[in-house]
């Protein structure tokens, strides 16, 4: 077992270690740190940009890269939050409530200080579980037959609507949404072309670099382009970002709470780390002697959900990689990206391709060495980064969005494609329809029809064999115990709002 | 106000489900629960999603909600952006298709100034130049002439 661990961490950095990974995992946390801090470019649109050039690449050293960018956003985007009060990607939102007082007070330097700190330690934690339990995961998934995948994957998807933000029952509209485009094309088990109407090009199904650019770039530079504004922002020093003892002595436990909360929470598919973020404020305030000081620049406040969303990252790599179901719509870009490769995570992929799975796990913690010296020594850059307009970034954005979908398969009709996903993601966020449940809905639709398929064959055309078998079985009350729970909050929110009306 | 976002939404995704429900159930053959045929699954899709759709519509008109603000200006010059990319590229190359990018998508909040156009997709060019040409060796031409 020990030796086992050995071998394949050996294994692991000799992957990590060659000279193209190693280039290409620095690029991925520096442009992750980019768009972290940039408020207004989003992680998923720039791993959706990325995604093209990966094609040209070892899937090994293109998922090292895509991760890079995934985790280096969450170091990167408490800097905005911290400093203009601008959470720069959704999962630092949190680390504004005290982030900014703190800057208001002159410790900006403190509070970025203690976020490395508090990411690297998370990211950490994070690394570890993977390591440990990833191959006992293996022999569990192993057992899974087509009911319990099916199951798990309706768990995933029901929490991946109702714990995110905004109306679940739109996010589970967007997920039927998503699974219906990835109908679109040929039944792998008839070899039928299904929804192509005639168009050629669809017969391949609808492309995922044109769904992702559309509703994650073009999408989001319409919606942006009249929001973004820059402020004023002073100078960070080295010096002033030494933080006192009393700094460090609040600091500790909240680091370590908040790393048990993100793992925990990262693992169970359809929980990002915006929720892991959100959920270790609320408890540090809660266990807190001093609850007042919370909102005021209270060091714990900033600390703990910056520990939380990085440990999440790299545990949702867990469920991904070990049974080969995304959790969240960034960890579907990445399978997709693996299936496109030819390779489906999975319990087999983890016994065929160790030296992926291992140095992709090698390559985090090099990642994250490479993101503390980036924000510590090199804080000033990231600084200055933020004075960027966005009427000089938008533009930038489209061309590389043209060129990415272009590049693929050089085909115009991608283009168009493109251009018809962003119309409509814009439409949708218009009316309040979040957009990342569909990409998952997306990836993993087809994988949900084909296990469907197989259990009903199993069954003979039962629906009993999603209940009778016990770990399904299971999957399925947690699946509706998170549909009722969203019901019954959805029912609150209605008395209350009545209640407040005179009438 | 009504809440026209989930009217117009609900409304959308009713006539999306059942139009895709219908195309399934004439166009591909069903099969049986047990040996499924490739229009099972998407028939029961679309039913879904024009389930959904109708309790989102029915839940917009009872309830109020904002004004919806579109920014036409900026889905107006964006789209023409890409689609001018889509024209440009094979025929001219990437040079002219960034160009032409650049100068009608700036013209979105008309900040940039024609400086700044030139500058930015300069540079751009540049950089495909570097990554697509000299980095990953894509057969992508800078430059083409319409023959």
């Amino acid at each position: 077992m020990l030796n086992d661990l050995l071998l394949n961490l050996a294994l692991g950095l000799s992957t990590a270690l060659t000279v193209e990974n190693l280039i290409y995992c620095a690029i991925g946390v520096t442009l992750g740190m980019v768009v972290g801090v940039l408020p207004g470019l989003g992680t998923l649109a720039t791993m959706s940009m990325l995604f093209p050039i990966t094609f040209y690449l070892e899937p090994t050293t293109a998922i090292i890269m895509l991760a890079g960018i995934w985790y280096g956003s969450s170091y990167g985007g408490s800097t905005a939050a911290i400093l203009l009060n601008l959470p720069g990607t959704p999962s630092s939102a949190v680390a504004c409530l005290d982030g900014y007082p703190m800057a208001r007070q002159g410790r900006a330097g403190v509070a970025l200080f203690m976020t490395t700190a508090g990411s690297f330690f998370g990211a950490s934690v994070g690394i570890v579980l993977m390591m440990l339990f990833s191959q006992p995961l293996v022999k569990v998934a192993l057992s899974f037959g087509p009911a319990e995948y099916f199951s798990f994957m309706i768990v995933g998807l029901i929490a991946a609507c109702v714990i995110s933000d905004g109306s679940a029952i739109k996010g589970i509209a967007m997920v039927m949404v998503g699974i219906l485009l990835g109908v679109v094309g040929l039944d792998v088990q008839t070899g039928q072309a299904r929804f192509i109407f005639g168009i050629v090009e669809l017969v391949d199904g609808i492309s995922l670099v044109a769904l992702a650019m559309g509703f994650f770039g073009i999408a989001e530079v319409m919606w942006s382009v009249r929001q973004a504004a820059v402020t004023d922002i002073g100078r960070v020093s080295l010096r002033s970002m030494m933080p006192t003892r009393e700094d460090i002595r609040r600091s500790w436990m909240p680091m370590i709470r908040a790393s048990g909360i993100g793992s925990f929470f990262g693992i169970m598919p359809g929980v990002g780390p915006s929720v892991s973020s959100f959920l270790s404020y609320a408890l540090e305030k809660k266990v807190s002697r001093e609850p007042e000081r919370f909102g005021k620049g209270a060091i714990e406040g900033v600390v703990a959900p910056e520990t939380a969303n990085n440990a999440s990252d790299q545990a949702s790599f867990i469920p991904t990689m070990v049974l080969g179901i995304p959790g969240s719509a960034t960890m579907a870009l990445i399978l997709g990206l693996l299936i496109i490769h030819g390779i489906t995570p999975g319990p087999a992929m983890m016994a065929e391709r160790p030296d992926l799975f291992w140095g992709v796990v090698m390559s985090f913690w090099i990642g994250n060495i490479l993101l503390v010296l980036l924000n510590i020594p090199m804080i000033g850059i990231w600084v200055r980064l933020l004075t960027i307009p966005y009427h000089v970034l938008y533009p930038a954005i489209v061309v590389f969005i043209c060129i990415g979908v272009y590049s693929v398969s050089g085909s115009t009709f991608d283009v168009f494609l493109t251009l018809l996903f962003g119309l409509v993601g814009y439409g949708a966020r218009l009316m309040g329809f979040p957009a990342a449940p569909l990409l998952l809905g997306f990836v993993l639709g087809p994988m949900m029809e084909q296990q469907f398929r197989r259990a009903m064959l199993l069954s003979r055309g039962s629906l009993d064999i999603f209940v009778t078998r016990p770990v399904s079985a299971a999957f399925v009350l947690l699946a509706a115990a998170l549909l009722l729970w969203s019901l019954w909050n959805v029912y609150r929110a209605r008395r209350a709002v009545v209640s407040e009306q005179p009438s | 106000m009504r809440e026209y976002r989930d009217i117009i939404g609900g409304g959308f995704l009713l006539v999306l489900g059942s139009s895709a429900a219908i195309h399934a159930v004439t166009s591909l053959r069903l099969g049986t629960v047990w040996q499924m045929g490739p229009g099972m699954f998407p028939a029961a899709v679309g039913v879904v999603i024009a389930l959904l759709g109708t309790v989102i519509l029915i839940g917009g008109l009872r309830s109020s909600g904002p004004r919806i603000e579109v920014d036409h200006r900026s889905m107006l010059f964006i789209s023409l952006s890409v689609i001018a990319f889509a024209a440009l590229i094979r025929p001219f190359g990437f040079v002219p298709a960034i160009v032409a990018v650049v100068a009608i998508s700036s013209r979105s909040d008309a900040r940039l100034s024609l400086a700044g156009i030139v500058l930015l997709a300069g540079s751009l060019s540049m950089i495909g130049f570097l990554i697509f040409q000299v980095g990953l060796n894509i057969p992508l031409s800078a430059f083409n002439w319409p023959r």
